[in-house]
């Protein structure tokens, strides 16, 4: 992997994303938009509660960024000539799988930080720097099963279908997982779910920072479930593509 | 010598269609070499094969050294300057060009700062060129690259094609016939997929003729083109954008041998 290729290649897509509103606000700004809108009063309500909902909502923002990034964006990508011409240039896909990774990140990073510095700022968080430093942290690490997940839609899914499939995944994920209402007050039905959703375990991640005692293997695990059983599929996927499309 | 650009056996079928049928040459440093073709004929499949974007199904094919290549679709990102873009493409090389010395080379200067999705075809078509040509890879390869050109736009391929010819190898296909005569150091033309002819500008005119696509410029001037699919280069004249008249399409004198010998209609 030559690193000065992987930052070229995350050059021309950050500008590519960043310059298209399309993509940059609602990645970006809406998470923090509906943090502020719909989560705001209750935040204030205590410290733990502003712990809790500044959890829910940086996981929220992250997560869209992995699955939109990773699954809409490439979904689009790979039939278009654009990526042809890419894959005739020397450089080797580790290097533009790098570059997307470095780009992700820095929207994550926009997404969440956006959310943090609200939270920071209007909430009665409790958060030590050490405590921030580990929200980045667990927050960048728990991504890595929807990047997967959304790889797999890239691969699985055609362009037309990516969108509205990550969509539905995405906002209902997010409902049924806690990240907008905390799990102890969904309907039943999405109480009998929420425990086994990658969602879901991502947020108990997040929320468990500021509470002692909280128990991380457990969420941990369902996350490495999903991280593994999406790769697999994400590889199969992508390896069928690869014959269907450059055979 | 080593050959630069070596195509052996190579066969290719998409289902029941055969692309390519036991398709052979060899390309050496410093040629300039044609591939030309009606629509169809297994052009394109064989430059992808060649760039790694398709697997033969038989045979091999290798290209010894750096290699740059023009889409012949461009679909660039809309949000990405044309210098950016440029500058992305020479990032690859190890001796690349100035970005904006190839853009004044393919009269880009002016949109260096634009963004490449507010552009016209046409202007996107010579990025396209500029990205293949800022490289300045030992081999470069073109896919149609007058297609969507208009005249002056096709004069200064030329001349940039004709430039530093003893160092770079050029592969690059066309159904322009005066395109791959004033061009090309060699012609190989394929039909379904089967090389049906191999030899110097000077041996093609002596065995094939040609359709003739004749028209009046916006400068009043007399502008022929030579082609093997008319249809192709009066729908390429109309896509450029240039103001024509006076359009008279016509046959040459060498149709129908070339017809006897490729069965194409």
């Amino acid at each position: 992997m030559n690193p000065r290729l992987v930052l070229t290649h995350a050059a021309l897509l950050f500008r590519a994303i960043f310059r298209t509103p399309a993509f940059a606000v609602p990645a970006v700004v809406f998470p923090a938009m509906f943090y502020t809108i719909f989560a705001l009063q209750f935040a204030r309500g205590s410290p733990a509660m502003a712990d809790q909902v500044l959890g829910s909502y940086v996981a929220f923002g992250i997560m869209g960024v992995a699955l939109f990034q990773f699954g809409v964006a490439i979904s689009a990508e790979r039939g278009r000539p654009w990526e042809r011409y890419l894959r005739s240039l020397p450089v080797n896909a580790q290097t533009r799988f790098a570059a997307r990774v470095i780009v992700a990140t820095a929207f994550a990073l926009m997404a969440g930080g956006l959310v943090a510095v609200i939270g920071a700022l209007f909430t009665p968080v409790t958060f030590t720097a050490a405590q921030w430093l580990l929200l980045a942290l667990y927050a960048l690490a728990g991504a890595i099963p929807f990047v997967l997940i959304g790889l797999a839609i890239a691969y699985l899914v055609p362009p037309a279908g990516a969108l509205p499939i990550t969509n539905i995944l995405f906002l209902l994920g997010a409902f049924a997982g806690g990240l907008f209402l905390p799990p102890q007050f969904l309907p039943a039905f999405a109480q009998r779910i929420s425990a086994y959703l990658p969602m879901r375990a991502y947020g108990e991640l997040l929320w468990g920072i500021g509470l002692p005692g909280h128990g991380f293997a457990r969420w941990v695990v369902v996350l490495a479930v999903y991280a593994i059983a999406f790769g697999i599929i994400g590889v199969v996927a992508y390896r069928r593509d690869e014959r269907v499309r450059y055979a | 010598m080593n050959p630069v650009i070596t195509m052996r056996d190579v066969r290719k079928s998409y289902g029941t269609v055969e692309a390519l049928r036991s398709v052979s040459f060899e390309i050496e440093r410093g040629e300039c070499v044609a591939l030309l073709g009606p629509n169809g004929a297994g052009k394109t499949t064989a430059l992808e094969i060649l760039l790694g974007l398709r697997r033969p199904d038989a045979g091999e094919a290798t290209i010894d050294g750096s290699v740059s290549c023009t889409p012949q679709s461009t679909g660039f990102p809309d949000s990405i300057t044309t210098v950016e873009l440029v500058a992305f493409a020479a990032e690859h090389y190890a001796n690349a060009a100035d970005p904006m010395a190839t853009l004044q080379v393919f009269d880009l200067e002016r949109f260096a700062n634009k963004r490449v999705g507010g552009l016209s075809g046409g202007e996107q078509r010579r990025i396209a060129l500029a990205l293949a040509f800022v490289a300045n890879a030992d081999v470069v390869v073109l896919d149609e690259p007058s297609s969507g050109l208009d005249a002056e736009s096709r004069r200064r391929l030329w001349a940039q094609l004709r430039e530093g010819t003893a160092s770079r190898t050029t592969l690059f296909t066309t159904h322009y016939l005066e395109e791959a005569e004033a061009l090309a150091t060699r012609i190989i033309v394929i039909e379904r997929g089967t090389i049906r002819f191999d030899g110097t500008p000077n041996e093609f005119r002596m065995r094939f003729g040609m359709k003739r696509v004749e028209f009046t410029d916006a400068e009043g001037s007399r502008q022929v083109l030579a082609t093997l699919d008319t249809d192709e280069a009066v729908r390429d004249l109309v896509r450029s954008g240039a103001p024509f008249k006076d359009l008279l399409v016509s046959q040459s004198s060498f149709e129908e041998i070339f017809l006897s010998l490729t069965g194409v209609s």
